[in-house]
């Protein structure tokens, strides 16, 4: 589902954040993405998204170059891989069912999906009857499960999470990532930058390791 | 709600949320709008009191002075073939003297000395038939053996059209420069539009969203502002018009007189004019503001 094939990225000329990075993560597979600050994990999400395109080296998504892909092609590039930042990044301004039917309205859906599909996915992050709070009437875990549930509304067959629970306390943490098993356990293949040590620990899921642009360690079961 | 009525809805909330802004955006662009307004009724009107002029005093064929008696009845015969003339009338020289000492009543002395054969040469005065067709009747004319100059008898009217060919200069010079601004005042309009939405985008380009998607709202918001500023200025120009057209005289009401045309001859160019200029100021104004943000 996600291939990189020699990826290597420099910053203007001098920073090597990855450096000759070939990896291969399944379908319905669930990653974590680990390494110490400035270790290249953000670099690694932001290529997949076409965010920042590789110096030299390939990416495949679902099987197809995205080096290939022509500018007017990106935004369905992205639409297969939901993004869940840190930083939630919702809309203010916009209550829960609104952020969330923001994104189906992008790709265009009917009135009639983009409210069964809000319904669902606010089930799947427990969010049910929030419909009509704004994101500040809500708590920090409750937001970034609002930005989840923006994230699978398209229902993407990719997730990718840069430091999800960041900001958030180890309990509310450990519940956003008992979400995403869920959805792992649906089909969704995973891959999650963070720095939660305990969690990955007692999870048990694949652990990609790096450091200063390298893999240092990939392990099916891994820990931190 | 579909996608489309969904981003009309955001264009038009755009709108609401820059009240003020908007208005005086719109201000300028039915100011560029009545300019050019002025323009096309102006322009319309002189043309239309240059044909009415045309038609009833028709042109003057010059004569070579080498031409004898039968070339100049062949030439004569050959004009009245022409499509669209009504009417050719020979004046020789003698006659063209007499209409000089005519014109010249009390400054006799003017014509005093001259040689009249070399000062007033010998013409065919040419009416047309049809007004649309003394364009070509003209280059035809010209054509024709033993003629050396051509030209409209429109002397009565040449002070208007000087005066307003003068007065179209300034009218689409001074248009071109408010559809500048106007287009820059729009675009700056939709810049603040689009910076405040900045954070939106940002998420909308990560979640997917084709350039056009993100582009409509905006684009809509400009239109908007242009086909509101066209009805606006339409109402207002037609008013005027109307109102100063009721004491002035009328096209072709005397000969030479300058008139007005109705304004069931105009309205309709105006009206054309107005919504593809406020769809132009709109779609290119927001267009060109809101590109740098969808460099993906
Ligand atoms: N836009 C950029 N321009 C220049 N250098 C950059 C840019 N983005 C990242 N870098 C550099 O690339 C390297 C990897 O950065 P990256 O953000 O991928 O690290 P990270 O593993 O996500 O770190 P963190 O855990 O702190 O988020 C760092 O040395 C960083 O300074
Ligand atoms: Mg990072």
């Amino acid at each position: 589902m996600i291939e990189f094939v020699n990826v290597k990225k420099e910053y203007n000329h001098d920073v090597v954040a990855l450096d000759n990075i070939s990896l291969n993560i399944g379908k319905g597979e669930f990653a974590f993405l680990v390494g110490p600050s400035g270790s290249g994990k953000s670099t690694f999400l932001k290529l997949m998204i076409k965010e920042e395109e590789p110096t030299s080296g390939k990416i495949l998504i679902d099987g197809k170059d995205i080096g290939k892909l022509k500018n007017k092609d990106i935004p369905f590039l992205r639409r297969k891989i939901g993004f869940v930042f840190q930083d939630f990044r919702l809309l203010y301004d916009r209550d829960v069912y609104e952020n969330i039917s923001f994104a189906l309205r992008v790709i265009e859906c009917s009135e009639r999906e983009i409210k069964t599909q809000v319904k669902n996915v606010l089930e799947m992050v427990g969010l049910s009857g929030k419909e009509k709070y704004y994101p500040n009437q809500l708590s920090g875990g409750e937001q970034q499960r609002v930005a989840l549930a923006r994230a699978l509304a398209p229902k993407p067959p990719i997730i990718i999470a840069d430091e999800p629970t960041g900001n958030l306390d180890p309990i509310t943490a450990e519940e956003i990532f008992k979400t995403l098993l869920d959805i792992n356990a649906r089909g969704t293949t995973i891959l999650v930058v963070t720095h939660a040590k305990d969690i990955v620990n007692t999870l048990n899921r694949r652990v990609i390791a790096l450091d200063h642009g390298k893999i240092v360690k990939d392990e099916q079961k891994g820990g931190y | 709600m579909t996608t489309r009525t969904y981003l009309i809805k955001e264009g038009y909330d755009n709108l609401k949320k820059h009240g003020s802004k908007t208005f005086s955006t719109m201000l300028i662009i039915c100011a560029t709008m009545l300019v050019l307004g002025i323009f096309i009724i102006l322009f319309q009107n002189v043309n239309k009191n240059v044909e009415t002029v045309r038609l009833e005093q028709g042109l003057q064929a010059f004569i070579d002075d080498t031409a004898t008696d039968d070339e100049i009845e062949y030439m004569q015969d050959e004009i009245k073939q022409i499509e669209g003339v009504k009417e050719v009338k020979y004046i020789d020289k003698d006659m063209a003297y007499e209409d000089a000492k005519e014109a010249f009543k009390d400054q006799e002395y003017f014509l005093e000395g001259l040689d009249k054969v070399d000062i007033f040469p010998a013409s065919f005065v040419v009416t047309f038939s049809n007004i649309d067709q003394s364009s070509t009747i003209k280059t035809a004319v010209e054509k024709v053996d033993g003629i050396y100059k051509v030209k409209y008898n429109e002397t009565t009217i040449q002070a208007v059209i000087s005066v307003s060919k003068i007065v179209n200069i300034f009218l689409l010079g001074v248009g071109a420069v408010l559809l500048i601004v106007s287009i820059f005042i729009i675009s700056n309009t939709i810049k603040l539009a689009v910076y405040s939405n900045k954070r939106e985008i940002f998420i909308m380009r990560y979640i997917g969203a084709t350039n056009k998607f993100i582009r409509t709202p905006f684009v809509i918001e400009g239109t908007i502002m242009g086909l509101v500023s066209a009805i606006i200025s339409f109402i207002v120009i037609s008013i005027a018009y109307v109102l100063i057209y009721a004491r002035i005289p009328k096209v072709g009401s005397s000969l030479g007189v300058f008139g007005f045309l109705p304004y069931s001859t105009l309205w309709y160019q105006i009206l054309i004019v107005y919504v593809f200029l406020g769809l132009f100021i709109g779609i290119f104004g927001s267009a060109i503001s809101i590109k740098k943000y969808l460099k993906a």
